[in-house]
Formats: structure tokens, C-alpha cells, sequence
């Protein structure tokens, strides 16, 4: 089935536009590369950016089920696929970016992806999607019962542990993006244990979703605070008085409050707009008109 | 998100701008024969450029002053070091950058400009015969000032080659005439996170501090570097002054020197604070000793789009591995 069509053999806009979108950070990364616009070490350089992306299309994957609950919009799950398969396919590509700036010296890639633990989480993590890529099709489905499917599909979650954690070690000394990919993650568990909790069918009432926001954020800013007391030895105090104001730049609490909140906003534009239910149905017909 | 990034080649306007400007106004002060009056009269020639319809750039920002350093570039090339391989080019030396006062990305040529290089002295403290302070103008009037060539190897596993210009920093010892009780020297980077914001993140252990042995600093490998290319260096290189030491990873070169500190404690550094298990005092380069995080047996040249094989103290054992011969129970390649 291409990936632009709908189950039943139309053209859905909404995968067609999704599953465009997925090539632009790569031809993005692909262009300023051959335009030798990334810098000194262009190849090292290319793995971070796609390393950076496959973490933020894992978070994009993960935000579809709250995404489809919140605004009641179920045709959203039939991104889902593809955005996990795409993730698979950026991690991929970070694996092989790292190979070719080791000059394709497979023994030394193995060697390191051994002795080094960050790399291992990261290989580990890499398999894990690699399985997840390789059972998403519909035969696979019908292969596994839907049951073990989605069992076998929860370690998705793992993975994402597994990811930011490969992220956050990497880094030299500004841990701000992995901090930033920790707070979405962890909202994106606590979306789910809310659901579990207080919603119906999943879907968390909109007070919840709203009070998780400044949750994640404070949580956030915790986690870093608590990491430069532990790493540094400064006062924790010191550091969340910096996400209260800019004089430190754009802080990951500030981001991770601006992103869940937007959710917020998102979730209560659906409420007050509700829009006709059969407008999409009409646009469809129009993009695919039947035969008279 | 993906910013484009500027090439080398592609001047920022920032800086071509203000030059243009800087030319003009002498033109036009020349031409009024005003030479000479200050910066009223410099104003009134701009303004009256501007209001005759010159065009537009003369009404541009006043530039930085030119570097007063710049006549005493390039200096003599010093023949005894010489390199494996080709010199890096220039436009990747002065755009791939580790400067964590200006970002935390290697692209930081552009932020960096931010940094005011005149006035600039550095203080001569500590354990010496009578602490001083010396503007960089007069320093590097009265040093010897010389070319050499030298590879630069980056903890990061990349490398770069370098003519840098500068003088032996035991020049400046002897200069210091530090106390026979002094054991260390502590070199460090100016504090003014209004030039550089990333200062303003606190939990960095600002400034930023290197520290050599006495015996480290005194031999003759041990280079302070004020310019390269054959001008005046660029901040983003460490300007104005900054140390080269090419036997250690590149962090121990501090840049945009304020202070040297002689000692008998050994100093704390920069990275040692950040990352103890993974930046010590010695950082010297070793191909069999691996960083925690990756392997430091060859290094990625840059501009060459190859890898080669690293080689102990970077390849300048034979001027400083009998400094460490005696040294038992260190880190001495951590």
C-alpha cells in the first residue's frame, strides 16, 4: 500500500502531507551537507543532526495517541505507522553517518559500540526499532494477534527511555536538548498514566492535561538543577531561578512549558471550534470524486 | 532546527560593513584635511556623507578600531617546527571553534565577534617578584614575535595545522620573574558575559582556567600565540592572546588570556571541574589512552576529509616526553 493512500485506496491528504514532511529534515541535513554548510566535520556534524531528529520523531510518534484523543480526530492514528518507521529510518541513517565518519571501519565501529556504554544504549535502542520496523506491517500484524502486536509495540516505550538516555550521555557539557527530550518524554508517560486514571477511552479531561503542563516543566527544571548540583555543585536554587527570566538564555523548562502548553491550546481551540463533522468527508469526496 | 551555516569564504555583514566604513572615513578626512581631529570630526563626515546621498553603507555603525597590532604581521617563520601535512585553510580555522563563552556549537565565529579587543593587559600574578600588569599593545612590542607551524589535535578526535604567531611563553616567565617556591602557572580567560552571554550560565565554572607545570611552561614548545595566518588573530581563535600547547588536547590552549598566576597549587581547570573523569590537569594526547566516551587512536583532519592515526604527544615526544619521566602515580594522559 503507498503510504499516501488512505485503507481504502484513496488519496489522503493527511498522510500525503505527513509522509512529505518526513524527508525534509534529511534533505535539509542532506542539502547543507553537499553545500558544505556543516561546518568542519561536516559527516560528524550530519550523524548529530540526525541523531537530534530521530529523538524528536520518536516524541512526534508518541504524541499521536494524545494527539487522536484530545482532538477526537481519529483518522490521526493512520500517521502513526509511518512516523515510527521513519524513525527507525533517521536512527538508521545516524548508525551509518557514524560508520562513514569512522571511514567504514566496521571492526572499530563494533569495537566501540561495545566498550563504549552510551553507544551500546544507543545500538540497543537502534535494534529495538529495528523489530518494531520490521513487524509494522498489516501481514505482520495478522502474523503476531493483534494482542502480542501491541505488546511486542510497548517496548517503544523502553526505547524512548533508552534514546534520551544515549542523547543525554553524549553530550560534552550542555545537556539542554536532552534535558528538553526528557521533560516531553516524561509528559508523554504521565499523558498516558492520567489516562489511564481519569480518562475516557484514554483520553485525558482537559484539567488533567492542563495541570500536566507546568508538571513537566517543573519536573524538567528540577532534573537540571538537580544534575548541575550533583555534576557542578551549584546551588540548585541558583539554577531554577534562571528558568523565572531570559538572562540565561532559553531555558529546556521554558521550552518544555511552551510545547505542552501548546497542546493545551490545541486541545481547547478543538473544543470551542467543533467543527462540522462533515467537512472532511465532502473535501474527500472532491479529492476523490467516484465515477458517476 | 537547522540554521544555515556561513562558509568561511562568506564574510558576515557585520564585518564587511563597518570595514568599508573604516576606508571611507579615511578617505573623507583626507579629502577635508581633517586628519587627525577625532571623533566629532569623523561624525560630522559621516552625517554630512549621509546627507549629500553618499551611499547608504557610509551611514553604517562606526567601525571597531583596526587592530594596532596589525604591522607587526606576519613575523619570521621559526624553521625548526614543521609539519606532516598540509596547513588547515584558513576559512575552516577561523569558523570551526570550541569557545563555550560564545556557544556551545563550533560555530560560534559570529557571536565571538562580540568581544572587544582593545583595551586589553593582562595581570601578572601570584608567586612572582612584583605582580604587574601589562597592556597587550606594549607586550607585544617588547616579545619576540614569531611564525611556527603546529598540528593542533582536539580531545574531540579532529585535528587542525596551524601558522600560528606568538613568542615562547617562557619569554614571558622570565619576563614575570616568578619565585623559585612557584610550581604551577594558572592562565585565565576574561569574565564579561555582556560580551559573552554564555557566561550568564552560571553553573559553568567561569572563567575559564587552564594551568601548566612550571617545567611544562618553560619549555620551548610551550607557545603564546597573538596572531595566525600571518595577522592578528581572530577572537574566535582566542584573540588577543592565547596559549598553544600541541602536545595536549586543544582545551588546554586557553584563549583570550586576562591573567597568568604563578603558584605552588596546582590549578583547578576549566573541564577538570565540569568533567573529572573525562578532562584531567595532564591532557596529554595519547593514542592508546581512550577518552570514556570514545576511542582517541586516530583523529579526522579537518579539510583533508581523512582519518590518521594519532600519535603520542602528538607527535612532539621528542621535545617534551623527558618532561614527564619522572612522574609516577598521575594521569598523565587524562
Amino acid at each position: 500500500m503507498r503510504p499516501w493512500l488512505d485503507r481504502t485506496g484513496h488519496l489522503s491528504p493527511l498522510k500525503a502531507i505527513v509522509f512529505a514532511a518526513l524527508f525534509v529534515p534529511a534533505l535539509w541535513v542532506a542539502g547543507a551537507f553537499a553545500l558544505g554548510a556543516l561546518g568542519g566535520r561536516p559527516l560528524h556534524a550530519a550523524l548529530l543532526q540526525m541523531g537530534v531528529w530521530t529523538v524528536r520523531l520518536l516524541f512526534l510518534t508518541l504524541i499521536v495517541t494524545p494527539l487522536r484523543q484530545s482532538l477526537q480526530w481519529p483518522r490521526l492514528i493512520s500517521v502513526r505507522r509511518m512516523l515510527g518507521v521513519a524513525t527507525f529510518a533517521y536512527a538508521a541513517t545516524h548508525l551509518t553517518l557514524y560508520s562513514a565518519d569512522q571511514s567504514f571501519n566496521l571492526a572499530k565501529v563494533a569495537s566501540e559500540i561495545i566498550s563504549r556504554i552510551y553507544l551500546t544504549i544507543g545500538f540497543v535502542a537502534l535494534l529495538g526499532l529495528a523489530t518494531l520496523a520490521a513487524t509494522s506491517t498489516d501481514a505482520m500484524v495478522r502474523r503476531l494477534g493483534a494482542r502480542a502486536w501491541r505488546r511486542l509495540h510497548q517496548l517503544v516505550y523502553l526505547i524512548g527511555v533508552l534514546a534520551v538516555t544515549h542523547f543525554f550521555l553524549q553530550s560534552k557539557a550542555d545537556v539542554g536538548q536532552p534535558i528538553i527530550m526528557a521533560g516531553l518524554f516524561a509528559w508523554l508517560m504521565f499523558y498516558r498514566v492520567l489516562g489511564k486514571l481519569f480518562g475516557k477511552g484514554g483520553r485525558v479531561p482537559l484539567w488533567a492535561v492542563t495541570l500536566l503542563a507546568p508538571v513537566a516543566s517543573l519536573l524538567t527544571a528540577l532534573g537540571e538543577a538537580l544534575y548541575f548540583w550533583l555534576k557542578v555543585g551549584v546551588s540548585p536554587l541558583r539554577v531554577l531561578d534562571t528558568d523565572l527570566s531570559l538572562i540565561a538564555g532559553i531555558r529546556p523548562a521554558q521550552v518544555v512549558l511552551a510545547i505542552t502548553l501548546a497542546f493545551v491550546a490545541i486541545c481547547l481551540l478543538r473544543l470551542l471550534a467543533k467543527p462540522d463533522a462533515g467537512w472532511r468527508q465532502r473535501w474527500r469526496q472532491r479529492l476523490n470524486p467516484r465515477p458517476a | 532546527m537547522l540554521i544555515r551555516k556561513r562558509q568561511g569564504w562568506e564574510i558576515p555583514e557585520s564585518q564587511a560593513t563597518p570595514e568599508a566604513v573604516y576606508h571611507d572615513r579615511r578617505r573623507l578626512l583626507k579629502a577635508m584635511g581633517l586628519g587627525g581631529i577625532g571623533i566629532g570630526a569623523l561624525a560630522a563626515g559621516l552625517s554630512a556623507g549621509f546627507l549629500t546621498g553618499a551611499p547608504a553603507q557610509a551611514a553604517a555603525p562606526p567601525a571597531p578600531p583596526a587592530d594596532p597590532s596589525a604591522s607587526l604581521y606576519p613575523a619570521k617563520r621559526d624553521p625548526r617546527y614543521t609539519l606532516d601535512r598540509a596547513i588547515t585553510p584558513a576559512a575552516i580555522v577561523t569558523t570551526y571553534n570550541n569557545f563555550y563563552e560564545f556557544g556551545t556549537e563550533k560555530d560560534i565565529y559570529e557571536a565571538a565577534q562580540q568581544l572587544k579587543l582593545r583595551p586589553w593587559s593582562i595581570a601578572i600574578d601570584g608567586m612572582v617578584e612584583k605582580p604587574f600588569t601589562m597592556a597587550i599593545d606594549d607586550l607585544l612590542h617588547v616579545m619576540p614575535l614569531e611564525e611556527r607551524l603546529y598540528r593542533h589535535r582536539c580531545v574531540e578526535a579532529w585535528a587542525i595545522a596551524v601558522p600560528w604567531t606568538g613568542f615562547p611563553l617562557k619569554a614571558l616567565v622570565e619576563r614575570a620573574k616568578p619565585l623559585s617556591s612557584a610550581t604551577y602557572v594558572r592562565l585565565q580567560t576574561f569574565l564579561n558575559p555582556k560580551e559573552a552571554p554564555e557566561q550568564n550560565q552560571f553553573w559553568y565554572p567561569w572563567p575559564y582556567t587552564e594551568g601548566l607545570t612550571m617545567a611544562e611552561a618553560t619549555n620551548e614548545l610551550a607557545f603564546v600565540a597573538t596572531g595566525l595566518y600571518g595577522k592578528p588573530a581572530l577572537p574566535q581563535n582566542g584573540a588577543p592572546i592565547r596559549l598553544v600547547v600541541p602536545w595536549k588536547y586543544g582545551f588546554k590552549s586557553v584563549k583570550s588570556i586576562v591573567r597568568i598566576t604563578f603558584t605552588n597549587e596546582r590549578p583547578k581547570t576549566f573541564w577538570e571541574v565540569l568533567g573529572p573523569t573525562e578532562y584531567g590537569f595532564w591532557a596529554n594526547v595519547n593514542p592508546t589512552v581512550p577518552h570514556p566516551r570514545w576511542s582517541q587512536a586516530t583523529e579526522r583532519v579537518l579539510g583533508a576529509d581523512k582519518r590518521v592515526p594519532t600519535v603520542i604527544y602528538n607527535g612532539y615526544g621528542e621535545y617534551v616526553a623527558g618532561l614527564y619521566k619522572d612522574i609516577k602515580g598521575e594521569k598523565l594522559f587524562m
